[in-house]
């Protein structure tokens, strides 16, 4: 059989098993097994216990439960609840007033829980009523919760960029630097969206009134503060090359504990609830990275990588024409599948491809977060979208139209940055520079 | 009912190993980084990753129970009654069969690298049956839990893993 050949009937029954119902970490092993078997000749068995081996003892990887932890710490603490009022004082003269509370907050809180659905959910359930109250508009206030959960992802210390590190073995350092401005520019976009949007139709957003002075400003957000502090620090720290990864986010969990500790949100039972929630949570993305590694290796013994990157020279398809094709994939992925999936099931056979073609595998990485979260809002099936139906109780096709600018401003974002693929490369390229 | 407390305390208790090896990550950092300032050189590049194994693998059973392992809802949701039981068992069977065949390939990894005397190739020089035989059994306690689970399903009981509600 050749390897396109191969590839269709493997993808077929990774569809196959995932849309019955199996768990993602052992389809991708059951995948991996069955390509082996059928189409090679080593003896499965013990490269599947070596290669699940070698993964699950990864260095890279130690940052990932520590940074889980730091968020299930801060998660318990009274920030989510203070985070409304901490930050409204800020933002509410600027056009389109309190809006922005729900694109700085999803910022901070998805730099925080890791999850766009669950970073919505949070964020929502204390704005959405409080927005309502005063009466914003509430498609607006929809898109923007929908679409800034998405955006944090980009914002280190993200669980995606370590997670898209591992497994293209690119520098988790590296990926956290290239995040950020991108993650910025986004915040930008959308609040900048958002100030335009209520400038032109000023009965979206109420004027709000009375003045708060620096020092009242300043007792609203004590807490948040000290939370974006620690969070500096932290990218601060491997940014100026103080730290690896997994030491800086050791000083994160330490500073996270010290934080819920003077807050008063420490106590023996939310100690062990954050623990154990980033045991649950590090286990789940740990086991499905163990299993693509397998499949990754397994996918290497039939040929297929090697050969659909031959396609693509075949076809003389530009990097351009293949990253749109990508984007598309994507999209069609992320009607079912969550964010870390996604990223982990195509990485076998995308990762070759991409880097054939010439593409920056730390720019790729940046690209396909942004890309793997706009697929999360795209209509008619996004997790995102699901998480604001049931919390706003409207139907889907509100939800979709509400989300639907922010999901081309993330294209809009997507073309800036292969235009000016700088925006990526030239903070890595810096930090490396002053070494 | 003494056999479910017995089950439930393995994945309760191989949870709370999993948190220690969890934790086991930042000490061996911070002694790392404590041990630059004084001048003494400790490697955790080992360690840390040993312990993140155990906390991967002794995690396995308790992040199953909680409902917490991944899996596409998209079609199954739409499946009720007696078609939802059958997807229910063919998803935990074929667990069953994967993870069996996983388990029985771990022991027999730790089995030769004990009989080889593999070494860790860092400072710690560890031999690398000890670690590897943690993850072997964390896949063996998956695989009781998913076989307490199959056994549950065909008395007709719900799913542990769907107790939890999304979100």
């Amino acid at each position: 059989m050749d390897a396109s050949a191969i590839s269709i009937v493997l993808f077929a029954l990774m569809l196959l098993l995932l849309a019955s119902g199996l768990w993602v970490a052992p389809t991708l092993i059951a995948v991996g097994f069955a390509a082996l078997t059928l189409f090679s000749a080593v003896p499965v068995g013990s490269i599947m216990a070596s290669t699940l081996w070698d993964a699950s003892w990864n260095w890279a990887l130690t940052a990932l439960p520590l940074f889980i932890w730091m968020g299930e710490i801060l998660f318990r603490t009274r920030l989510s609840s203070d985070m409304f009022n901490g930050l409204a004082p800020w933002v509410a003269r600027l056009p389109g007033g309190l809006l922005h509370v729900n694109i700085i907050a999803c910022g901070v809180m998805a730099a925080v829980a890791g999850s766009s659905a669950v970073t919505c959910a949070t964020v929502g359930r204390m704005s959405m009523p409080e927005l309502q109250k005063r009466g914003y508009d509430e498609s607006l206030s929809i898109g923007t919760l929908a679409g800034s959960g998405t955006l944090g992802l980009l914002i280190p210390p993200s669980i995606m960029l370590i997670v898209y590190g591992v497994i293209a073995q690119q520098s988790i350092s590296r990926m956290f630097i290239a995040g950020v401005l991108p993650g910025l520019m986004l915040i930008l976009m959308f609040m900048g969206y958002v100030m335009i949007r209520s400038k032109l139709n000023p009965s979206l957003a109420p004027t709000e009134s009375g003045k708060t002075t620096l020092r009242e400003k300043l007792w609203a957000s004590r807490l948040l503060l000290p939370v974006l502090g620690l969070i500096f620090t932290v990218i601060g720290s491997i940014y100026g090359g103080y730290a690896t990864p997994t030491e800086a986010a050791t000083i994160g969990v330490l500073g996270a504990l010290f934080l819920a500790f003077v807050s008063g949100s420490l106590s023996k039972a939310s100690f062990m609830d954050s623990l154990m929630g980033a045991v649950r949570t590090s286990c789940m993305i740990s086991f499905i990275l163990v299993g693509a590694a397998f499949l990754s290796i397994s996918m290497g013994f039939t040929g297929v990588p090697a050969a659909l990157a031959g396609v693509v020279e075949r076809w003389e398809l530009s990097p351009g024409m293949l990253l749109v094709v990508l984007t598309i994939l994507y999209i069609f992925l992320g009607c079912f599948l969550d964010g870390v999936s996604m990223m982990v099931i195509t990485a076998a056979v995308v990762l070759p491809m991409v880097r054939d073609a010439g593409i920056d595998l730390i720019w790729f990485g940046i690209f396909t977060v942004i890309v793997v979260e706009m697929a999360q809002i795209t209509p008619p099936v996004g997790f995102n979208l699901f998480v604001l139906q049931g919390m706003t109780g409207r139907d889907i096709f509100q939800i979709t139209r509400a989300a639907m600018p922010f999901f081309f401003l993330m294209l809009l974002a997507i073309i800036i940055i292969s235009v000016f693929p700088q925006i990526v490369t030239w903070p890595v390229e810096y930090m490396v520079s002053r070494r | 009912m003494n056999a479910r407390r017995l089950f439930d305390g393995l994945y309760r208790w191989s949870g709370y190993l999993a948190a220690l090896c969890l934790v086991s990550i930042a000490i061996t950092i911070i002694l790392q980084v404590a041990g630059r300032f004084v001048g003494i050189t400790i490697d955790s590049t080992e360690s840390a990753g040993f312990f993140l194994a155990g906390a991967t693998f002794l995690g396995l059973a308790h992040t199953f129970r909680q409902g917490e392992h991944i899996r596409v809802t998209l079609v199954t949701r739409l499946a009720t009654g007696q078609l939802a039981r059958i997807l229910n068992l063919w998803g935990v069977g074929v667990s069953i069969a994967l993870l069996f065949y996983m388990t029985y390939w771990a022991f027999d990894l730790v089995y030769f690298s004990y009989k080889f005397n593999d070494i860790s190739p860092g400072l710690l020089a560890v031999p690398f049956w000890i670690p590897q035989s943690v993850m072997a059994i964390g896949l063996l306690v998956l695989n009781i839990a998913l076989i307490d689970e199959l056994v549950s399903l065909i008395k007709g009981q719900e799913p542990s893993y769907n107790r939890k509600p999304v979100i």
